[in-house]
């Protein structure tokens, strides 16, 4: 026992006297090894991303070129062929006409297609590398490949939106309807909401939560407007009835005598 | 009575199975027709004049008028491309010298404004004569305010009423409409409009007006402004912005008309109301669209327009003149969708109807107006094209 003793009194003070530079060599080594794997694996994930990447932009910068390439050739065989007077001849004084000449419009056109291309062709390429690159996460990339056409639609729809609202503030304006913006409003919120619901669902983000929610927004702003628009317009509706009603009972009574006009009318044409 | 008028002889004789006259009847109904054919047959000669009707139905009241069948064209309120592109062919076909064309409701113009209207192309050297109507102060009001002025300032021709309803024009000038309105048929829009007035000025051609008495217009199978005003105005805007290189050139202002029409006051105080309510309701809702097409300027004469009182409500000759020239470069510059820049138009249009009403129902005759205002556009003429050429010029 009491050599049993000894010999722990006589360890412990060894064991205090060697542990704190035992115990920081140890952390610096742990540390050290950490930050190398950290650093290896960044370096790592960089390599597999750096071909995608590359990819990527060579296939962009390179479908640009063959589309300027393109737009200029056809530019000037479009002018050979002298494209503008024949469509203009075509044409004629049509009513829709667009800001530039066809022959620009056809070399913007191709120009725009080849660089759409390459953006497609470079995302399909850093696409490839990424699934060949097992190390990687597998949750970002879905999103970028995606996201070209998200944009499109996010575009097209912002477009469209701002279309219809001046169509129908035009419409409901010149139709003498009080709630004209009110109207305008909803139209172009109910594209926004189907634009910005389709965006995530090409996304895939929300799942059936996108879907729910753009229902309730979509039947939301419906209800609105349509209640909006029944209350506002009952006096309307009910005069529109009662001349429809006033219009029957003249065509009905042949025998009566038409009442003379009190007034000219005016006669715009 | 009417005696029959016996054309002017010629040179050369015309050949057999034609005539030095080719009438060219719209489609109208039968009644109209007869109508149409009982004034022909007491004005002219039936050896000289050679009609052509949509419907060949038989003259009941002279039996010795030729009558031959025209190609059928869509029925229309003015006279469309596929009109003159007939006109052409059939004169062509049978040598007539001029043409008369005519359009529905041709029954309504005096005998004599039949042969006035053929006097002046064949005996006088004219390539276009167009009837100048006695209208009513409540009718044509479009034509007063946009394409009576626009056609006037722009291509310095006199006739008050561009739009082509009835006109007599010699075979180059048919020749001519011929080719414009190929454009649109080959298109298939054989109901578009051609503005007669324009071509001939371009081509140089001489251009007279004959007066005529009162006449009743057809109106649109749909006479909603929202469609017609639109349709019409981009009609002349794509017409002004095609012969841009004519009317940018420096041109002699014609005479002053004489006013012939002294018509009375338009007593439209219940109309006016409801037109600045309308443009009230525009003001307070298409301000957004209206700021990009036109400038800060025309923009505060609006809001002063839209704060006064309904018996003060007039609006300037000149804002008009700028408005109406702001929308057309607007037009050419594609500055929003041209349905909606034609749209938004509408308004402003009601708004100058009305204060034409006013000014007519406080000592000025609307004829006078009218003059004004032609006179305002060609005053703001080299606004109109200082911005067609420097679009991007500091605009006040």
């Amino acid at each position: 026992m009491t050599a049993l003793l000894a010999t722990i009194l006589q360890d412990q003070p060894l064991q205090n006297a060697t542990s704190p530079y035992m115990t920081n060599a140890t952390i610096w080594h742990h540390m050290s090894d950490a930050l190398n794997q950290s650093f290896y694996r960044v370096v790592t994930l960089l390599i597999a991303i750096l071909p995608g990447l590359l990819a990527f932009f060579v296939a962009l910068v390179l479908f640009t070129l063959i589309g300027m390439v393109v737009s200029a050739i056809l530019r000037r065989a479009l002018t050979w062929l002298r494209f503008d007077d024949r469509i203009a001849k075509m044409r004629g004084d049509a009513n829709w006409t667009p800001s530039s000449t066809p022959i620009a419009i056809v070399a913007r056109v191709s120009f725009w297609a080849n660089v759409l291309l390459g953006l497609i062709i470079g995302v399909s390429a850093f696409d490839t590398s990424y699934a060949t690159a097992a190390v990687l996460p597998i949750s970002l990339l879905p999103y970028l490949t995606r996201s070209v056409g998200a944009i499109l639609l996010l575009i097209a729809g912002n477009i469209v939106a701002r279309f219809l609202a001046r169509s129908v503030l035009i419409g409901a304006v010149n139709a003498q309807l009080q709630y004209a913006r009110f109207l305008a409003l909803g139209v172009k919120w109910m594209v926004l909401v189907l634009t910005a619901a389709m965006v995530l669902e090409h996304l895939e983000i929300g799942g059936a939560v996108v879907e729910l929610a753009f229902g309730i927004l979509f039947g939301g702003i419906v209800l609105t407007l349509a209640l909006a628009v029944g209350l506002g317009s009952r006096d309307l509706v009910s005069r529109s009835l009662e001349s429809r009603v006033e219009r029957v009972g003249e065509h009905t009574a042949e025998s009566a005598p038409s009442p003379a006009p009190h007034a000219e009318s005016i006669q715009h044409f | 009575m009417a005696t029959a008028h016996s054309l002017p002889v010629t040179a050369e004789p015309t050949t057999t199975g034609g005539a030095r006259l080719l009438i060219l009847l719209a489609a109208m109904p039968d009644e109209h027709l007869q109508e149409v054919y009982a004034q022909l047959g007491q004005v002219f000669s039936p050896s000289d004049v050679l009609i052509a009707a949509p419907e060949t139905i038989a003259p009941s009241a002279n039996g010795s008028l030729r009558v031959i069948t025209a190609p059928q064209s869509r029925p229309s309120w003015v006279l469309t491309a596929a009109d003159f592109a007939n006109a052409h062919e059939l004169a062509v076909a049978h040598s007539a010298e001029a043409v008369l064309l005519l359009g529905p409701e041709a029954n309504t113009l005096q005998p004599s404004t039949l042969t006035a209207l053929a006097d002046a192309v064949l005996t006088a050297p004219n390539d276009l004569a167009v009837p100048g109507y006695d209208l009513s102060p409540r009718a044509g009001l479009v034509n007063s305010a946009i394409l009576f002025p626009v056609t006037r300032a722009l291509f310095a021709t006199r006739p008050r009423y561009p739009l082509a309803v009835d006109m007599a024009f010699s075979a180059r000038m048919a020749a001519r409409m011929a080719n414009a309105a190929q454009r649109f048929l080959r298109m298939n829009q054989g109901e578009a409009q051609l503005w007669p007035l324009n071509e001939a000025a371009v081509a140089g051609f001489t251009v007279t007006e004959v007066m005529a008495g009162p006449r009743k217009f057809a109106q649109p199978a749909d006479p909603d402004l929202n469609k017609i005003l639109p349709l019409l105005a981009g009609s002349l805007f794509a017409d002004v912005e095609a012969k841009a290189a004519f009317w940018q050139r420096p041109r002699q202002a014609p005479p002053a008309r004489a006013m012939q029409h002294q018509s009375q006051a338009a007593d439209g105080a219940s109309d006016t109301a409801a037109m600045m309510q309308a443009f009230r309701l525009a003001y307070t809702n298409l301000q957004e669209i209206w700021s990009l097409v036109l400038p800060p300027n025309a923009l505060l004469g609006l809001k002063r327009l839209s704060l006064l009182e309904a018996s003060d409500f007039r609006m300037p000759d000149n804002l008009w003149a700028r408005i109406v020239y702001d929308f057309l470069l607007a037009w050419r510059l594609r500055t929003i969708n041209r349905g909606h820049l034609l749209g938004a138009l509408v308004p402003l249009y009601l708004a100058w109807v009305a204060s034409h009403f006013h000014t007519t129902e406080n000592g000025v005759t609307p004829e006078q107006h009218i003059e004004a205002v032609a006179a305002a556009f060609e005053a703001e003429k080299p606004y109109l094209v200082s911005r067609w050429r420097w679009p991007d010029r500091f605009n006040p």
